[in-house]
């Protein structure tokens, strides 16, 4: 009995052991914008320290095991996951830290061993799609992607010769982000949503907002600075961004943000912070109550940004702003670089894609720009237009796949170099096509959704980015962490709906009763001239009164005759 | 000497498959063997198997005795049991098929019955929820992530804590049939899986436009009731549940029922062949109707259950009568072999959770959880960021 006892303690301790050790972080970061919003940003961070190429997720102790058995049973290297309802205003609201179209949007790096990408690809939407409740199922190969230039891998990979065929890109714009998503995706946190800072996350709260995402970001990290081993890490995020005039009032505060306060930090969690960005406060000053447990300065890219920093312990903590004057309006100078997307064109016959570049920023700027566009908006090459500030410009380079009918969709990657202050457009003609009569979804005259273009660039300046460098697995990391090559930003542009020729789907009814109607009208007199005979009826010679004489007694007869009948049943 | 007689026999007969009492219950209709333990139909499997001149006739004499000696013990309280010892777990498919905005009052509908489902015990991964439309975080909507029954705003049926399984265009008469039949294609993620057994009661509810014989899906495509029929009599031969109650709230949701020919089955309407069923109420707030009359009334009805509620299905079915609900409810249980006045609305609304008592608990609080270091794995090779963006300038 003892020996038992101790062997299966010695086993205990080596799945310990072989567990490895992990640790969770989670970080809420606060950001009051210039504009009449405040965006909250939710920072899950799990890192174990194992190798992603043999562990088998048999075990795991913080790390979700759900996602785990998915990833390693679809060969995945890296994972991103986005879900989101609302348009990021890169305009006004600068730069999230990280950046996702409307809709639903996967794109994974798979491993170099994998031999049927695009099976493992269809498998992994499925599986995700049962473990957050949306409907990626509807990824397949007719509407993904592999992006050369766009992206990259996040974390850390041993062959330096990128093979693009390894990833998949996809996104979903029309797919819809509610409690039912974010249920599934706070039972992948440590403590899920009973403790820590998860517990903010009340569905009542969080969906009155201009802006939600949802994302989960898995990627294999340099364990040291060597970076011989590596480990993996999985952070969630929530991004959200409030108005002020949903909220009513200005002076926020976090149980007005969320409905109640931070009950206490998350056992699991190694540390749980708050931080409050206080960049408006030099133009719009408010006081936070209580007092911060301490001011963090980081300087990033040549500006310096001060964080007010609040450790949440196991007591209660609800941070609240008072703003010491009334409001004022204020603007943001633009960032260096956005973008905007629409549609150009009239009737059922052919249009036009135009994504506009704006280039703020004193010096030429590169950037990548990636469209995906579906098999139903077939566009022409030969119609693609560069233009800057009314000049043609010849690009870079240009990948370009075309697509084929129900099986691939367009994709166009353009590298460019921006002109100093500059607009630029891109733009391309297509052609409605008209559709299947078994594929027009059951809300057909909607339209059809034509998904966010992603334009990427490496920035210069930190102006208006909040977004982490890419060794960073949390917010704390990405303090006072210059990089000269640049700062890495993305931009989703607008979503589009375009309407394609819609039949009207009760046109075969009405052709069949309309046919039958005629032909019946045109029969029946068809039929009587061509096999009946026109013979001349003798006229009667009877009076009139005789006639009516005769009409009465039948019905003299007939009644009668029921008088009798009804006797004999009863 | 004809106790270890049988005795050997019924050891012999232990692997005799489930599948070939199944077939025998069939075959003989109406249970006239189960009306004692399972060894007697164990032994008159055997009898009828082995039959020859010789044993056939004391075998049988057996039989005759011990199916009277059972006969006059125990018939009243066995036969409950027989069929209840049968009941494992518990499913529930909840389909609303119709989409756009003014149709909230189904996805309020089928909510309620999940909210229900939910609160008696049916865990969310024995829930099959498929909603066509998205109406919570609709932006119609004035209250994101809600969805009330009520115009008082009582209950939120949406709530804090709800996992979808099919929604929006995923909600399609194929992949409602392919749920039921369980022909789901490879990869299909196990939420998305009915994987119910011969131990399954499963309540299936269904809500939507329907009319004589049909269900409208979203709209565009509809099932039949002849459909309905085949897929539900393809579970049965699947052995795919043991006992199912099929709700429908739609107009003429009697049509529906009618063409039903697989056993086990307990259904209900909310109208019959030729009536409408009506919604309960607006909300001037929204501006739509936001439930249906007779699924307003059943959830008022499971609100009152708990668990360990004695309430019966017999007296669920009869929740909405005429005077409230304007549409004559529709019942149908010809197919049900039991009372429904001695099923307890938990035996399709709750869950049976098997549960073991253990008497000797381990009280070990030193775990100690160590953090020594894995080992460094095998390969190691150096490890890189790349660049985010390929460096364009040259």
């Amino acid at each position: 009995m003892q020996t038992t006892a101790f062997v299966i303690l010695v086993l205990n301790s080596v799945s310990l052991i072989n567990c490895g050790s992990d640790s969770f972080t989670e970080e809420l970061f606060i950001k009051p914008l210039y504009t009449d919003h405040i965006y909250t940003h939710f920072h899950f961070s799990t890192i174990w320290d194992t190798d992603l190429q043999t562990e088998q997720f048999k075990h795991t102790h913080l790390f979700p095991r759900a996602l785990g058995e998915i990833i390693k049973r679809h060969n995945v290297q890296e994972l991103h996951l986005s879900l989101t309802a609302g348009l990021w205003r890169y305009e006004t609201w600068g730069y999230p830290i990280t950046s996702a179209p409307p809709g639903a949007e996967l794109w994974v790096w798979f491993k170099q061993d994998t031999e049927n990408v695009d099976k493992n690809w269809k498998e992994l939407a499925n599986s995700l799609s049962g473990l957050i409740c949306a409907s990626l199922n509807f990824i397949d190969t007719s509407n993904s992607i592999s992006p050369e230039y766009s992206f990259r891998p996040n974390g850390a990979v041993a062959d330096q010769t990128l093979n693009s065929s390894y990833l998949r890109y996809s996104a979903l714009p029309r797919e819809i982000v509610c409690t039912e998503n974010l249920t599934p995706w706070k039972k992948l946190l440590p403590c899920e949503s009973k403790k820590g800072l998860a517990s903010l996350l009340n569905s009542g709260y969080i969906y009155n907002t201009r802006y939600h995402s949802l994302s989960i970001h898995f990627r294999p990290i340099c364990r040291d600075l060597e970076c011989d081993v590596t480990s993996i890490e999985v952070n969630q995020y929530v991004d959200l961004v409030y108005d002020y005039l949903i909220l009513g009032v200005r002076n926020w505060s976090i149980r007005r943000l969320f409905g109640q306060g931070i009950l206490g930090s998350c056992p699991l969690a190694k540390s749980s912070t708050v931080y409050v960005d206080m960049s408006t406060n030099s133009s719009i000053p408010f006081d936070l109550s209580p007092e911060p447990d301490e001011f963090v300065h980081s300087i990033r890219g040549g500006y310096t940004t001060k964080f007010a920093k609040y450790r949440v312990t196991n007591e209660t903590l609800s941070i609240s702003v008072s703003h010491l004057e009334n409001s004022k309006v204020l603007i943001n100078s633009p960032p260096v670089l956005h973008a905007n997307q629409y549609l150009t064109g009239y009737g059922q016959e052919l249009g036009g894609i135009v994504t506009k570049l704006y280039n703020n920023h004193w010096n030429n700027l590169d950037v990548v720009v990636l469209q995906n566009i579906p098999w139903y908006v077939p566009i022409y090459l030969h119609t693609l237009k560069i233009q800057a500030n009314g000049e043609t410009i010849k690009p870079i380079s240009i990948r370009y796949i075309p697509g084929k009918l129900r099986k691939r969709p367009y994709y166009v990657e353009i590298a460019l170099r921006l002109p100093p202050r500059s607009t630029t457009s891109i733009s391309a003609d297509f052609e409605h096509v008209f559709l299947k009569w078994t594929e027009y979804p059951p809300d057909a005259s909607h339209g059809f959704y034509i998904s966010s273009s992603v334009i990427s660039a490496m920035l210069p300046l930190t102006k208006n980015i909040t977004g982490l460098p890419q060794g960073a697995s949390t917010i704390a990391d990405s303090f006072n962490r210059s990089s000269g090559s640049g700062y890495f930003v993305q931009v989703h542009t607008e979503t589009m709906v375009v309407t394609l020729p819609t039949p009207d789907f009760s046109m075969p009814y009405n052709v069949i009763c309309l046919a039958c109607t005629v032909v019946a009208l045109a029969f029946g007199p068809l039929h009587n001239i061509t096999t009946k005979r026109l013979i001349l009826k003798p006229e009667s010679n009877e009076r009139v009164v005789d006639r009516l004489k005769q009409r009465l007694f039948l019905l003299v007869n007939k009644f009668k005759l029921g008088r009798a009948e009804r006797a004999e049943t009863e | 000497m004809w106790i270890s007689r049988t005795n050997k026999f019924s050891l012999s007969l232990c692997i005799t498959p489930e599948l070939v009492l199944r077939q025998l219950k069939r075959s003989t209709g109406k249970l006239n063997l189960n009306y004692c333990d399972n060894n007697i139909t164990i032994h008159f499997i055997f009898s009828m198997f082995i039959m020859n001149e010789k044993n056939a006739f004391v075998l049988n004499i057996t039989f005759l005795v011990i199916i009277t000696v059972c006969y006059g013990y125990n018939y009243t309280d066995n036969i409950d049991d027989f069929f209840r010892n049968k009941h494992t777990n518990n499913w529930a498919v909840l389909v609303d098929t119709s989409r756009f905005w003014f149709n909230y009052r189904h996805v309020s509908n089928v909510l309620s019955i999940y909210r229900s489902v939910k609160r008696l015990g049916i865990p969310d991964s024995q829930i099959i929820l498929m909603i066509a439309d998205d109406m919570s975080c609709n932006p119609r909507n004035p209250r994101p992530a809600t969805v009330f029954n009520n115009a008082n705003q009582h209950i939120n049926v949406y709530g804090d804590d709800v996992e979808v399984d099919y929604r929006g265009y995923e909600v399609t008469v194929e992949n409602f049939v392919r749920l039921l039949t369980g022909r789901l294609p490879p990869g299909t993620p196990r939420s998305k899986q009915l994987l119910t057994d011969e131990g399954s009661n499963i309540l299936v509810y269904l809500t939507g436009h329907g009319g004589d014989g049909f269900l409208k899906f979203q709209d565009s495509e509809e099932i039949t009731s002849q459909e309905m029929a085949d897929a539900l009599e393809q579970m049965w031969q699947k052995q795919r549940y043991h006992e199912l109650f099929f709700m429908i709230d739609t107009c003429q949701a009697a049509s529906m029922y009618e063409k039903f020919y697989s056993p086990n089955i307990l259904a209900v309407a909310s109208s019959l062949v030729g009536e409408d069923s009506l919604s309960h109420h607006v909300d001037p707030a929204i501006g739509v109707y936001i439930i249906d009359r007779y699924t307003y009334y059943a959830l008022e009805f499971l609100e009152n259950v708990d668990p360990f509620s004695k309430k019966t299905i017999g007296e669920f079915l009869t929740v909405c009568p005429k005077r409230v609900c304007i549409s004559t409810v529709g019942i149908r249980k010809d197919l049900f072999k039991r009372n429904p006045h001695d099923v307890p609305v938990t035996d399709f609304f709750g869950s049976v959770r098997p549960v073991k008592l253990l008497s000797s608990t381990s009280t070990d609080t030193n775990i100690s959880i160590s953090t020594t270091k894995k080992v460094i794995s095998l390969n190691k090779s150096h490890y890189k960021y790349v660049p985010a963006l390929i460096s364009f300038k040259k």
